[in-house]
């Protein structure tokens, strides 16, 4: 698994298409089903907006750690997929709840997904730095 | 030595900070100073996860909201010292919040420094957690503003007198300023 991550409007995705070989298979802002990862074809399996997949279950009322259980399953039956999240956690902190949680679930998440990745890369305006 | 340590919410930071002190500062007394004020289920129940983290690797807590030279009456300077310091931006903010009247970020931001300055001046090593807040691009209220000039002076002045200056990014350490030996006294 690779982790790629970065601010808003940061030209992620466009650098993790730009570093590929192979078809990108993009999904955006949900889970690809065991029957889509079987049928992706050799294309490149990539999750798009992990942290508006994490907001939109946090709203659906999962909690921190069913979601973050239901993404690394994924990462584990799926080697070679590729996570694209936006850094949400750089902000002031907000005064609504749910948003605070969203921010901090977000950095959670991803923090535990970093330690498992076989590579980290934080893009800043289209530029990729590998930070693991 | 002075070490700050920066990221995000839920980066790492913390454990990060923790980390680096049990390890680096094995034969020292360690302290926890504790700046958050504690007045909802939200803020017990990140004081409780904080706990755990720390629980059993023998640090002694000081819980100082504000005033921060004060810690030093809670502090044996006979021994050998690491402070951990978390985190900077909620001592930032009882201080520009907590008074009879809302003070402007330079106030606040020479307080603190100065409270901060005798703090380095009588403990052997600290360790800094402080917030990046800086990075939603939002226009924020005046107040809200100020705190943001406040912090942001605060962590420039402490960055620049640190021996080492970590930015936390999902739990990996990014290397401003790297550490050389020195001692902050």
């Amino acid at each position: 698994m690779e982790l790629i991550i970065g601010g808003f409007a940061q030209a992620k995705i466009e650098y993790v298409k730009s570093t590929l070989e192979i078809e990108p298979v993009i999904f955006d802002a949900v889970l690809p089903t065991v029957d889509e990862i079987r049928d992706s074809r050799g294309g490149q399996i990539i999750i798009n907006h992990l942290n508006l997949w994490i907001k939109n279950g946090l709203c659906a009322g999962k909690n921190a750690l069913e979601l973050e259980r239901e993404i690394i399953n994924i990462a584990e039956s799926c080697h070679d997929i590729i996570i694209v999240s936006d850094e949400v956690g750089s902000g002031v902190v907000p005064l609504d709840e749910f948003e605070r949680n969203y921010r901090e679930t977000t950095g959670r998440i991803l923090t535990k997904l970093a330690k498992r990745a076989e590579g980290v890369t934080r893009v800043i305006c289209g530029i990729g730095q590998k930070i693991k | 030595m002075l070490h700050i340590i920066y990221g995000g919410s839920g980066s790492g930071k913390s454990e990060y900070a923790e980390k680096l002190v049990t390890t680096k500062y094995i034969d020292c007394n360690k302290y926890y100073i504790a700046t958050m004020k504690v007045y909802d289920a939200e803020a017990q129940r990140k004081v409780e996860r904080h706990r755990n983290l720390r629980s059993g690797k023998g640090f002694e807590t000081i819980e100082q909201q504000r005033d921060l030279k004060e810690a030093l009456k809670s502090i044996d300077r006979n021994k050998k010292t690491a402070v951990l310091l978390e985190c900077m931006s909620n001592l930032v903010a009882n201080e520009m919040f907590d008074g009879d009247e809302i003070l402007n970020s330079g106030v606040v931001a020479g307080k603190v420094l100065h409270d901060f300055d005798i703090l380095c001046e009588n403990v052997d090593n600290i360790v800094v957690v402080t917030n990046n807040i800086f990075e939603d691009g939002a226009d924020y209220d005046e107040t809200t503003s100020e705190y943001l000039n406040a912090l942001g002076m605060v962590n420039e002045k402490i960055a620049a007198a640190a021996n080492e200056v970590v930015e936390v990014v999902v739990g990996i350490p990014l290397i401003y300023k790297a550490a050389e030996e020195a001692s902050v006294r």
